[in-house]
């Protein structure tokens, strides 16, 4: 009684003690993870026993920049995040507008329904079903048959794939939202104007839609960045930023080296977001 | 500026909540010859704690799961009343890594894990009067670089064998018996092929050069100096650009077997053995330049919450019986000398050349590869683990 | 959501040149809109129920109702965001019924003004000219045009954001009138305004219609709106016409009860008061200041009608005092006295008794319309 009656007289202490759980997860396991990433990017782990020693150097850097494999497997991976975004979007963009402005409204909750679906299953089973289809003899290759295509095999274009599959909804959630705000009175107003649908949809729905599709675009392309596990179920012979990562913190015992490399994606995403600052897309999250 | 405020402590709360983490473990590792941190060796074995977290290769600790013909544990945890949680790896580095973060009793460490358990402290030293079937192990396995520091062993012999040369009998003509197979320049096999997913498998590539390119003086595939590393990554290099992929989950080579995704490549015979057992076309060899190898130790963890039941564990495991159970089933000589009286093959124990001193030692066991260089070279430095690990980053690219 | 008809079939994607050929002589004789036998269904609900309408070239014409009255749905017909369950629409004698809207020659101003918001106001306004790949030193000529039309001049580079309500109202109508349609509709696009911008939007739009000489077609489901700017209006009730007419006919002499009622007051006598009073059965209204007050039992001219009663209610509203007057058999009526010199204005005190009288010509005999009249008391409807 009396502790609620102080609270009720002091609203700040009330808002302080409410708000201190969350700020603190927010602070401790995000804010200081992240700060202590960055710190140990700078130490050095033995190269026997894979142990840390807490000596500053910027070794981790010097090699990260200086060998070129590292280039290569930064830029491979940003080319599949990039790839793997285009993909979903291309695909999530008609499916949304459907969902949005074509569909009754039963069959948008059942088509919602459907693309959060495969989010209810494991990560792992849907990429061991990938690595199913694609392998020879697989459904891919039995598809293609008729057509004498067959699968690509495991490699590059199956990561894509396969992460492109993976984050699907996270495309087609932003955009059918940034669909569904659109005002059907828009696209009524452009087609009085004389605008066929073609030209409605280039001018006034993609261009509304953009802010939602970059939002879209910053789940694609940052979960594909840090993906390690698509690439080593599907990936073939292939590393990304991730593998390397993990074989670094897995195989090497080199935390410091990981924690250098795991900063590279966190750089990218910075200046990724820097760019998308401006399209409103952050806004629209 | 407030949110700078935030930012900063929060990074200065990051720093002290590092800077009062473990110190280091001792060990200097990078002298060759080191002394172990001091970690105290058990007196005695008491009454079981009713559980033990077992760490080991694929095949080491089966419950009957996979096949239920094939359950050891089961009878040990009768036994014993150890319940046993068993957690398989797919490679020594991510054995220390799993070590590392604790957790775990017991583990099947092999050579290229050993000693960096050991210089870590990560391991206990191993009280063998306190293992019974000790002292049925094959004294060439005992008090060997790998297993102990000046006399005292720090664990268990467990089994030996070498890594072998699959491929599927139906797309592989003529039958391979040189790894010239999975290393040829152009391979009719390219896309095909595949390779282990670890630094050690440079060893393979050395062990080839070895024995083909004699003018690089390789004489052990884990002590190679810049130039001979340079050249076993070129050949993996030139490998790399036919791999289909590379593999570390053993079922996962087991599934690529199967459906043709891999058609040949380096393998362990348990894997050859499943994926038979799958109806894959499938047959091993070991190719006539030799092969690298294992030579596994039951090793205890130095933060062991349940010691006992650790102890019990390695008793159980290289106990005759037991012992010849995993070796048939892995494919691997088994470590306890009256195993092979006890295996349902009769001739096993003579395929795997269990009791072959000299064999045993022409495989070309994994160690990890340290500056100083094990083949016992002075005037030179050699490559350490970590350059190998650089390494083999390069090699996938 | 209905937005299959954003992406129609399409028939023809050319506009009818013919339709481009502007206020020529044809103009005369053929409807600029003629809507046969229409019907809209969705699902069960019937939102339009049989329209037949000739809208002719040139006028104002306004679509009157209440809310669901299926006003805004005819306009959406013509303008082919909805497509009827039966009938047939045509534009200047051409059968458009199945065209989509961008192959209509016809423009639209929306409700919520439907600018984009992505583009400019010079943008917005050109939009037009731009799909129809008119040449962009065209363009910026009539975007200037169009916005000094509409009094806009200079505010090319504004975001739609950055404007009040009027002003996007401006720059909606800028954006329609552009195309120099033969139609253009506007769907209650005073409806988000003030009552003082609404006024002066109101003279605003007559005015341009004027000069423009397009014929407007107006939506609303204000009665003085369309009572001040119209030609012609048709009032929509339950998704059928009542009656079409100017807006004098219209106050002067409803056809039925929902238009007496809807358009202006109206004291309504029928059934017994009515042959009581008026010495015939039927139905009839009478406007509340065409009564005449007097002091019972002045004479009565010949072609008046005459009644007692005790005033019951006074409103004085300015201008004009509203006096409710009962008639004694649970009838009442609604005078309204113009508040000049000349009324007597001792006559306007509650409990007085009074004589009431109108000229019989402004005694106007209906048509009932049935369950839709709005209100049960048969005496007084008042308009919102």
């Amino acid at each position: 009684m009396s502790v609620a009656a102080a609270l009720h007289r002091r609203p700040r202490l009330r808002l302080g003690l409410l708000l201190a759980p969350p700020m603190l997860w927010l602070g401790v396991a995000y804010l200081a993870a992240l700060a202590a990433l960055l710190v140990t990017a700078f130490w050095t782990a033995n190269s026997f026993t894979g142990e840390v020693e807490r000596t500053w150097s910027l070794e981790n850097f010097r090699e990260l920049f200086g060998i070129g494999v590292y280039k290569t497997v930064t830029l491979r991976t940003i080319g599949i995040a990039a790839l793997v975004t285009v993909v979903d979007a291309a695909i999530a963009f008609p499916i949304a507008l459907y969902m949005a402005k074509v569909a009754s409204p039963r069959a948008q909750r059942l088509l919602v329904v459907a693309v959060l679906m495969p989010l209810w299953a494991s990560y792992l089973v849907k990429a061991y079903a990938w690595r199913g289809m694609l392998a020879e003899g697989g459904l891919i290759d039995w598809i293609g048959k008729p057509f004498h295509a067959s699968s690509p095999g495991f490699g590059v274009t199956a990561t894509i794939l396969t992460l492109a599959y993976l984050w699907l909804p996270y495309m087609i959630l932003p955009v059918y939202a940034g669909l569904e705000r659109l005002p059907t009175s828009l696209l009524e107003a452009s087609s009085d104007l004389g605008a066929g649908p073609a030209t409605t949809l280039r001018r006034v729905v993609v261009p509304m839609a953009m802010p939602a599709v970059v939002a879209g675009a910053i789940f694609t392309f940052s979960l594909s960045l840090g993906d390690y596990i698509a690439v080593t179920i599907v990936g073939g012979a292939n590393q990304m930023l991730g593998t390397v990562v993990y074989a670094n913190v897995g195989a090497a015992g080199n935390l410091p080296f990981a924690a250098a490399v795991a900063m590279v994606p966190v750089v990218i995403m910075l200046l990724f977001l820097a760019a998308v600052r401006r399209t409103g897309a952050l806004e629209s999250l | 500026m407030r949110r700078i405020g935030a930012v900063l402590s929060a990074a200065l709360l990051a720093l002290a909540v590092a800077g009062c983490g473990s110190t280091g473990g001792g060990g200097g590792g990078a002298s060759g010859k080191f002394t172990a941190p001091d970690v105290p060796m058990k007196k005695s074995v008491g009454k079981g704690e009713g559980e033990v977290d077992i760490l080991a290769w694929p095949g080491y600790a089966e419950d009957g799961s996979n096949d239920p013909k094939v359950d050891w544990v089961t009878p040990f945890e009768k036994q014993t009343g150890c319940q046993a949680n068993v957690k398989y790896f797919g490679t020594s580095d991510e054995a220390i890594n799993l070590m590392k973060s604790g957790g775990y009793d017991v583990v099947s460490a092999s050579g290229d894990a050993t000693l960096r358990l050991i210089a870590s402290g990560q391991v206990a030293p191993v009280n063998t009067d306190l293992v019974a079937n000790y002292k049925d192990v094959q004294p060439f396995l005992k008090d060997r670089a790998w297993n102990s520091v000046n006399g005292q062993m720090y664990g268990v012999p467990h089994g030996w064998g070498a890594n072998l040369l699959m491929w599927r009998t139906d797309k592989v003509h003529p039958a391979p018996d040189s790894w010239g197979a999975v290393f040829a320049k152009s391979s009719p096999y390219a896309g095909h092929i595949t390779a282990y997913d670890s630094p050690i498998y440079i060893a393979d590539a050395a062990l080839y050069l070895m024995k083909t390119k004699p003018s690089l003086g390789i004489k052990d595939p884990y002590a190679l100096d810049q130039k001979q590393l340079d050249a076993a990554v070129g050949l993996l290099k030139v490998q790399r650009a036919q791999v289909s992929e590379y593999w570390s989950d053993y079922l996962k080579e087991v599934q690529a077997f199967k459906t043709g995704d891999s058609v040949i490549g380096t393998t362990w015979q348990v894997i050859a053995s499943l994926a038979r057992s799958e109806h894959a076309p499938v047959k091993a060899v070991l190719p006539k330049e030799g092969a690298t190898g294992w030579s596994d130790t039951w090793m205890v963890s130095a933060k062991s919450k349940h010691p006992n039941c650790a102890y019990k564990w390695m008793n159980y495991i290289v106990s005759p019986q037991a012992n010849a159970d995993v070796a048939e089933y892995f494919g691997e000589a088994p470590a306890n000398a009256k195993s092979c009286k006890l295996t349902s093959d009769k001739s096993f124990c003579a395929t795997y050349h269990a009791g072959d001193a000299a064999f045993a030692n022409r495989i070309h066991y994994w160690t990890t590869p340290i500056k100083q260089c094990l083949d016992g070279r002075k005037d030179t430095t050699c490559t350490d683990y970590s350059q190998w690990t650089q390494a083999w980053t390069e090699v996938k690219g | 959501m209905n937005s299959d008809l954003i992406f129609y079939s399409t028939v023809s994607d050319v506009r009818p040149s013919s339709v481009h050929a502007g206020a020529g002589p044809e103009a005369t004789d053929t409807p600029a809109i003629e809507l046969r036998g229409l019907h809209k269904s969705f699902g069960p609900v019937h939102a339009v129920d049989g329209v037949d309408l000739e809208i002719r070239d040139g006028e104002f014409f306004s679509m009157l109702g209440p809310s669901g009255s299926g006003k805004t749905t005819v306009l959406r017909i013509i303008a082919g965001f909805e497509s009827p369950t039966a009938g047939r629409v045509r534009l200047a004698g051409h059968d458009v019924t199945d065209r989509p809207p961008f192959a209509r020659d016809v423009n639209t101003v929306f409700q919520d003004y439907a600018l984009f918001p992505h583009m400019s106001v010079a943008g917005n306004v050109e939009y037009g000219l731009r799909v129809r790949k008119v040449d962009r030193a065209e363009r910026r000529r009539r975007v200037e045009e169009a916005l000094g039309t509409v009094r806009l001049a200079g505010y090319g580079d504004r975001r739609p954001t950055q404007l009040s309500g009027g002003q996007r109202q401006r720059v909606s109508l800028a954006r329609a009138i552009i195309n120099r349609p033969k139609v253009l509709l506007l769907d209650e696009p005073l409806g988000a305004l003030d009552l003082k911008l609404r006024r002066e939007m109101q003279i605003e739009l007559k005015q341009m219609q004027r000069e423009l000489g397009i014929t407007f077609v107006f939506v609303t489901h204000d009665q003085e709106e369309a009572l001040t700017m119209s030609d012609r209006i048709a009032v929509f009730n339950d998704g059928r016409i009542e009656q079409v007419a100017t807006p004098v006919e219209l106050y002067e002499t409803p056809a039925t009860t929902f238009v007496a009622g809807f358009v202006g007051t109206s004291n309504m006598l029928e059934g017994e008061a009515a042959r009581r009073i008026l010495g015939e059965p039927g139905l009839f209204s009478v406007r509340p200041e065409k009564i005449r007050i007097d002091q019972p039992g002045t004479t009565v001219d010949a072609g008046r009608c005459a009644a007692e009663g005790v005033v019951e209610e006074i409103a004085y509203l300015g201008s004009t005092t509203h006096a409710i007057v009962a008639l004694g058999t649970g009838v009442t009526l609604t005078v309204q006295q113009q508040n000049a010199d000349h009324v007597d204005s001792a006559l306007l005190q509650r409990g007085r008794a009074v004589q009431l009288s109108w000229p019989r010509a402004h005694l106007v005999r209906l048509v009932a319309t049935g369950e839709s009249h709005p209100g049960d008391d048969p005496t007084e409807v008042e308009s919102s």
